[in-house]
C-alpha cells in the first residue's frame, strides 16, 4: 500500500533523515519506534506531503506521491494525525471535525464518519460546542484523531497518539487504533517507547540518527541488540 | 442633544464602512499573511471604477455599479495573488518581499489613475438626494444607503465566514496554517480567494465613501492609513477586534468632524490609537501573547 524508498530529508543544511526506505502493506499496523529528535514526526510529515525530500521515491498504491501537495494526499487518503495537534484554536469541536472531512471524498461521508467518531470517543459528542482551546491535553488529542478520522482516510500516519496522556486514556486510545486496523485501515504509527502497540503491531522499525537501525516482526525486535541497547540501556 | 444622535447615526454609519475597508485588509494578514500597501489603491479604483460607470461614461444605477465592480475587484484581486504574490511565497524572507511589491503596485495603480483619469478631484453624486424625518430626527437619505448597502455586505461576509465551507477553511488556514494542510485545505486556492475578498471589500468601501469625500490619485492613501489604525487597535487579525475599533473610530470621527471640523479626525485618531495601545500594546484583541 505504502512503500518508501532511499527518502532524505533535510532541514536547511541539516540532514534529517538518511536514506529511509520502509513499507506498510494494506490493512498493516506498522510502528516505528526512536528516542525524540530522531527524526519519526519528519518521516510522517514526509510521507503525508508537509515536507518534500531531496531525493527518494515515496509510492502510495503504485503511485508516486513525493513532492505532492497536501490536500492531494489527503484526498487520495493519506492522512496524518500530528503529534503537535494542530487544532484549530477558535473553532469548536464540531467546526473542527467538520473541517476534518474538508477533501472531497470525505464530504459525502460526513454523516457517517461523524456518528463513527462519537462512538468512538463519545465525550467529544458532549464537548462540541467548546471551543479546541479550552480543551485539556487528552480531549485535544482525542478530537485530534477525531478530526483525523473524519478524512475518510485509508492510510493514517500517526505521530506519538499516547503523548501526554493519562494511563487508562492511553490504553483506550491504542485500543480505539486497533479497531481502526481492524477495520481495514493501515497504520503508520511513531511512538518514543515500545510498550502495548509493540505487541500488536505488525512489523517494527526502529530509528536512530535519521536512519533505520533495525526491522523486523515484533518477535524479532524483542531479541535485537539494537532495539535493547536504545531502550533498555544494555550494550 | 438632537444634533448629537445624528451625528451619532452618521458615525455608526461611516463605522460599519470603516469596518469593511478594514476588515479586509486584516483578513488578507490573518489568512495569508500580507500586509498589503496597494490597498489604499485598491480603494481608489474602486471609487473610480464606480465613478465612470455612474458619472463619467454612463449613468448606470447604483445598485448596478454595485453588481459590476464588486466581481471585478474579486477578479482583479486573485489576479494580483496569483500573479505578484504567490511566486513570493517560496521566499524566507516573504513578509517583507510582499511588502515592497504591494508598495511597488500602489505606486503603478496610482499612476494609472493619474494618467487616465488625470490629476483634477472627481466626486460621485450622493446615492439618493433628500432626507426623511424620523422619530423627530433627520436623517439624509444617503446615509440610510450608504448603512443600508454597508450592513447587507457586513452580514455576508459574517455569514460567509462562519458557515460556508470556504468560509471555514479561510479561518482555519488563519489559526493553524498546518492544520489546514492536514486536514487537506488547498493554501494557495484559500490565499487567493481571500485576496480577491479582500479587494473587494476595500472597493465596496471606495463607492460608498466616495460621495462623502473628493476622489484624487492618492486620495486612497488616507483609508489604507485609516485601515491600518483601525486594525491596529483592534488587533491585527482580530475580526472582532476590527469590528469595535471600526465603530469606536467611526463614532469619533462623526463627533470631532462636527465640534472641530475633518482636519481634527485624524489627529484624534492617533490619539485614541495611542491610548488603546498604551493599554493593551497587542490592540483591543490582539492574539500576540497566545499564538507561539
Amino acid at each position: 500500500m505504502l512503500e518508501v524508498e532511499n527518502i532524505n530529508v533535510f532541514y536547511g543544511e541539516y540532514q534529517a533523515i538518511h536514506d529511509i526506505s520502509l513499507r506498510v502493506t494494506e490493512g498493516q499496523l506498522v510502528s516505528i519506534f526512536g528516542p525524540n529528535g530522531h527524526g519519526k514526526s519528519t518521516l510522517l510529515k514526509t510521507i503525508c506531503g508537509l515536507m518534500k525530500p531531496a531525493s527518494g521515491v515515496i509510492r502510495f498504491q503504485g503511485q508516486e506521491i513525493q513532492g505532492l501537495p497536501s490536500h492531494k494526499l489527503v484526498e487520495m487518503g493519506v492522512v496524518l494525525i500530528s503529534e503537535e495537534r494542530h487544532l484549530f484554536p477558535e473553532m469548536t469541536v464540531m467546526e473542527n471535525l467538520q473541517l476534518g472531512a474538508y477533501a472531497k471524498p470525505a464530504r459525502k461521508k460526513e454523516a457517517e464518519n461523524l456518528e463513527f467518531v462519537f462512538s468512538m470517543f463519545p465525550k467529544l459528542k458532549t464537548l462540541s460546542k467548546k471551543r479546541a482551546l479550552n480543551l485539556s491535553g487528552g480531549e485535544a488529542r482525542m478530537l485530534a484523531i477525531g478530526r483525523g478520522l473524519m478524512s475518510d482516510a485509508r492510510f493514517l500516519a500517526i505521530d506519538e497518539p499516547s503523548f501526554g496522556l493519562a494511563p487508562i486514556l492511553r490504553t483506550q486510545v491504542f485500543e480505539q487504533i486497533m479497531t481502526l486496523r481492524d477495520r481495514g485501515l493501515s497504520i503508520l504509527l511513531v511512538e518514543q517507547t515500545t510498550g502495548d502497540i509493540a505487541e500488536q503491531s505488525d512489523y517494527i522499525y526502529l530509528l536512530e540518527d535519521g536512519r533505520i537501525a533495525f526491522s523486523g516482526s515484533k518477535g524479532e525486535a524483542l531479541n535485537s541488540d539494537a532495539v535493547r541497547k536504545v531502550f533498555l540501556g544494555i550494550t | 442633544m438632537r444634533e448629537f444622535t445624528e451625528v451619532l447615526i452618521t458615525g455608526v454609519t461611516i463605522g460599519i464602512v470603516y469596518f469593511l475597508v478594514a476588515v479586509g485588509f486584516t483578513l488578507c494578514y490573518g489568512v495569508g499573511r500580507v500586509l498589503n500597501y496597494s490597498y489604499g489603491s485598491f480603494f481608489t479604483w474602486g471609487a473610480y471604477l464606480a465613478w465612470v460607470l455612474a458619472v463619467g461614461y454612463a449613468s448606470l444605477n447604483y445598485f448596478l455599479v454595485f453588481l459590476i465592480v464588486l466581481p471585478i475587484m474579486f477578479l482583479f484581486g486573485v489576479v494580483v495573488d496569483q500573479v505578484l504574490i504567490r511566486p513570493l511565497r517560496k521566499r524566507p524572507e516573504f513578509e517583507f518581499s510582499v511588502l515592497l511589491v504591494t508598495l511597488g503596485l500602489a505606486v503603478f495603480l496610482d499612476n494609472l489613475v493619474l494618467v487616465i483619469f488625470g490629476a483634477r478631484t472627481k466626486s460621485l453624486p450622493e446615492f439618493l438626494a433628500g432626507s426623511v424625518k424620523i422619530a423627530g430626527f433627520t436623517i439624509s437619505w444617503q446615509l440610510i444607503a450608504m448603512f443600508i448597502f454597508a450592513l447587507v455586505v457586513a452580514v455576508a461576509l459574517f455569514v460567509f465566514l462562519g458557515k460556508t465551507r470556504t468560509g471555514m477553511s479561510m479561518r482555519a488556514v488563519a489559526q493553524d496554517p498546518t492544520g489546514a494542510r492536514i486536514v487537506g485545505i488547498p493554501l494557495f486556492r484559500v490565499f487567493a480567494i481571500t485576496f480577491g475578498i479582500s479587494t473587494m471589500l476595500c472597493g465596496a468601501g471606495g463607492i460608498l465613501l466616495a460621495p462623502r469625500f473628493f476622489m484624487t490619485p492618492l486620495g486612497g492613501w488616507t483609508f489604507l492609513v485609516k485601515a491600518l489604525i483601525i486594525v491596529i487597535a483592534g488587533g491585527l487579525g482580530s475580526i472582532k477586534g476590527t469590528l469595535y475599533a471600526a465603530f469606536i473610530l467611526g463614532i469619533l470621527e462623526a463627533i470631532v468632524g462636527w465640534q472641530l471640523g475633518l482636519l481634527w479626525v485624524m489627529p484624534f485618531w492617533f490619539l485614541v490609537l495611542f491610548l488603546i495601545l498604551l493599554i493593551r500594546p497587542a490592540g483591543l484583541f490582539g492574539a500576540t501573547a497566545r499564538k507561539g
